[in-house]
């Protein structure tokens, strides 16, 4: 009889015994916690979530179908709070100063971002420092930013009144000026924001496979042919996540309008944020305030949908 | 995976969710720990203005060495409001003490978030209190008309007066030197002269921005040109004939002898223009007018003199007090009320005129010496007319509507009495909504 063959003495049964039940028993245990820990891992992240951004979602939601009084729910009204805000003229004249704001500054932001992109994607010296220098403006915080125009519009001390001065000129007069105000405000946005277009566009630009490009080159293609043939349609979707982040963005627009103008000349610059923070916060209305922002909300998402649709029928045509 | 592989692995988790427990129970002890002691500390809040300086520079440290730790946290006018309001809703319990606008007073009162002060053992009734001053502390309001739902409620004491403020008018006596101007004409017409004196730039300055500021800068007009706001019942009548008029009056004749861009100016270009020596009047509150005689902030020492406010047919001026309540979720609410206590005492309010403030007890104000030439101007202008802004919780928004189309009417420069039928038209579907002609 081998070693291997050999019946085991009854305490080496009984250990073997011990053995196996105590591995079985680590498998299950380690079975067990295979299956547990992935969600005990993405707990917090989750907890996180839901508390952060589930439940005042939900709470905001229940909140404008209320009425609010002295800064307490007084009574349900169910929409009523959302159909009052398309006879609040208040709201839609804030709605369309936000719109014509949104597609100024987008739209500008765009074209010089744009440019700006094109000629930053050559190589020659000193580009690695003009990339640098392009983007500090973004990395300001906005609320300073809006501190140093106010400073440069200010009519009584302001940069562009000692300027017009100290060349006999009168003072300049921006925030005072409905129209003025307004294109105030943008020029901040867009000196602000054009670094943020500047870079997606970059990068996609540097990505952009190179053979199109030598093919057209030696086809005799010029500057302007190739950009429009062949820049343009390669970057349609870098272009329109770029415009779609940077839409979203402005729409929330709130810091800068805050210091730079209040909103004023009278409602000049009265985007639909600060409207809503005062309808929240100053007049205590939080059930209206809720609904305001629900429906901004959704007209955002509204057009984020449509600009991603635009962007998938462009692509399959 | 050999055993090995295996058993590490295990022993790794169970050590990763150990630690996880170990961290929490620490989290947990940590939290257990006993508080410190509160002693007599008092977290006061307030917004930053010039008439608190004397306040915070000789009156704090004299609270401090009666044995109160004084945290005074301060923040910016446009924030303040929304800052406290949620403090005392969410029950935080950030401050013991807010001192609040006078305006904001309903707001808090009829959310009832503020505590009994009568009840803590402050008098009321106190016949030193500046009355216009002291009514303001109380919701509802003793007199005047009063919001749905606290129509029969019995008035409490929810804030008692801390800093008194009300405008008075700050002229150049080289300008107007046959003493304070008292009525518009005569401001518009002596400063004309000083301007063509080469003394001045402009006659006068004042804050046309929208909402507050400019509605501050109209609500002393209208009074003076014998308007008000609200009826008894709450109905609207700024824009009556003599409101219309104080309006266009702003928005033409006041506009056209200020400096340009007076549309986009706040307090602090107004006290510019003054102090500046560009302007040559102004109705303002007391933190630019305290800085007067300060070389390092004023160009004009000496030249500035104050007086009761001018007049079409009354010299009335708008109150604009700091008053200090106490939230019901304040963590050192027996320290805040006897803060309170101390503070408005005979001896304090003597060092606070001493020290340059208005006090807000009547004796305060003939102690020798006022630590500011401007205190005695102060109670005359109170003696004379003083209001304080209607006393209603949707002041705020109802500020707003008519901050908005007077601004706009100034930037227009005429259609001052138009901006009013246009507020006057928002604020009724406001009010109406909010149930207030039910």
């Amino acid at each position: 009889m081998t070693e291997a063959t050999r019946p085991a003495a009854p305490e080496q049964i009984n250990d073997g015994r011990a053995v196996t039940r105590r591995a079985g028993r680590e498998r299950r245990q380690g079975a067990g916690l295979d299956l547990i820990l992935p969600y005990l891992l993405l707990a917090p992240s989750v907890l996180t979530v839901f508390g952060v951004l589930v439940y005042p979602l939900w709470n905001g939601l229940q909140a404008s179908t209320k009425f609010y009084r002295y800064g307490r729910a007084v009574s349900d009204i169910g929409l009523d709070n959302y159909r009052r805000l398309w006879s609040d003229p208040e709201f839609l004249d804030s709605l369309w100063v936000t719109l014509r704001f949104v597609t100024l500054s987008v739209a500008i932001e765009t074209v010089l971002g744009f440019a700006l992109a094109l000629f930053c994607a050559r190589e020659f010296a000193g580009i690695r420092l003009l990339r640098t220098v392009l983007i500090v403006p973004m990395v300001i915080t906005p609320v300073v930013v809006a501190i140093v125009f106010r400073l440069i519009y200010a009519n009584d001390a302001g940069m562009l009144t000692a300027l017009s001065e100290s060349m006999g000129g009168g003072r300049v007069e921006i925030l005072s000026d409905p129209i003025k105000a307004f294109i105030g405000l943008i020029a901040l946005d867009v000196w602000e924001w054009t670094p943020l277009i500047f870079l997606i566009l970059l990068a996609g630009l540097q990505s952009l496979p190179q053979e199109p490009f030598e093919a057209a080159q030696v086809d005799g293609a010029g500057p302007w042919r190739t950009f429009v043939d062949l820049t343009l349609p390669m970057m349609r979707p870098v272009l329109a996540v770029a415009i779609v982040l940077r839409t979203i963005d402005a729409f929330g627009t709130f810091d800068q309008v805050f210091v730079l103008t209040q909103g004023g000349p009278g409602t000049a610059t009265k985007l639909i944020s600060l409207y809503g923070y005062e309808v929240a916060f100053k007049f205590q209305q939080t059930g209206y305030a809720a609904a305001l922002f629900v429906t901004v909300g959704l007209l955002i998402l509204a057009l984020a949908l449509a600009a991603v649709r635009l962007l998938r029928r462009a692509e399959a045509t | 995976m050999s055993s090995t592989d295996s058993r590490r692995d295990g022993v790794n988790r169970r050590n990763l969710l150990k630690g996880g427990a170990g961290a929490a129970l620490l989290a947990g002890l940590g939290s257990a720990t006993p508080a410190k002691a509160a002693g007599k500390k008092v977290v006061i809040g307030g917004f930053v203005d010039g008439a608190l300086v004397p306040f915070k520079d000789k009156i704090i440290p004299l609270a401090q060495a009666q044995g109160f730790d004084i945290q005074f946290l301060q923040d910016e006018y446009g924030v303040t409001l929304e800052k406290f309001f949620n403090d005392a809703q969410s029950g935080a319990g950030q401050y013991d003490l807010y001192l609040l606008d006078d305006p904001w007073v309903p707001q808090f009162g009829a959310a009832e978030v503020l505590e009994d002060l009568g009840a803590g053992g402050i008098d009321g009734a106190d016949k030193d209190w500046v009355k216009p001053m002291v009514d303001m502390g109380y919701w509802p309001p003793q007199t005047g008309p009063r919001v749905k739902g606290f129509e029969t409620a019995t008035p409490k004491l929810i804030c008692v007066p801390f800093i008194g403020d009300i405008q008075t008018f700050t002229y150049r006596n080289d300008v107007f030197t046959g003493g304070a101007p008292k009525t518009w004409d005569e401001v518009i017409e002596k400063g004309k002269a000083g301007v063509a004196a080469g003394k001045i730039k402009y006659p006068v300055v004042f804050p046309g921005l929208s909402g507050n500021p400019i509605v501050t800068s109209w609500h002393p007009l209208l009074l003076s040109f014998g308007g008000d706001f609200f009826d008894d019942k709450w109905n609207i009548i700024f824009n009556s004939e003599v409101g219309k008029a104080s309006a266009d009056y702003l928005v033409t004749t006041l506009k056209q002898n200020a400096p340009p861009g007076v549309v986009e100016f706040g307090s602090d270009q107004q006290g510019a223009g003054l102090l500046g020596g560009d302007c040559g009047a102004t109705i303002q509150y007391t933190g630019n007018a305290l800085v007067s005689d300060d070389p390092s902030q004023s160009k004009e020492v000496g030249k500035l003199d104050f007086s009761v406010v001018p007049k079409k047919e009354k010299a009335i001026a708008q109150i604009g007090i700091f008053i200090a309540g106490i939230p019901k979720t304040a963590p050192n609410k027996a320290n805040a009320i006897e803060f309170l206590k101390w503070f408005v005492t005979p001896e304090i309010q003597a060092k606070l005129s001493a020290a340059g403030a208005i006090p807000v007890k009547r004796g305060a104000f003939t102690v020798p010496p006022a630590g500011n030439r401007l205190i005695p101007v102060t109670l005359a202008q109170f003696d004379s007319g003083a209001m304080p802004r209607p006393r209603t919780p949707d002041w705020a928004k109802i500020e707003e509507l008519v901050g908005i189309q007077l601004n706009k009417a100034l930037q227009a420069g005429t259609g001052g009495g138009a901006a009013l039928d246009v507020a006057a038209g928002q604020i009724k579907d406001y009010l109406t909504q909010a149930g207030y002609y039910k």
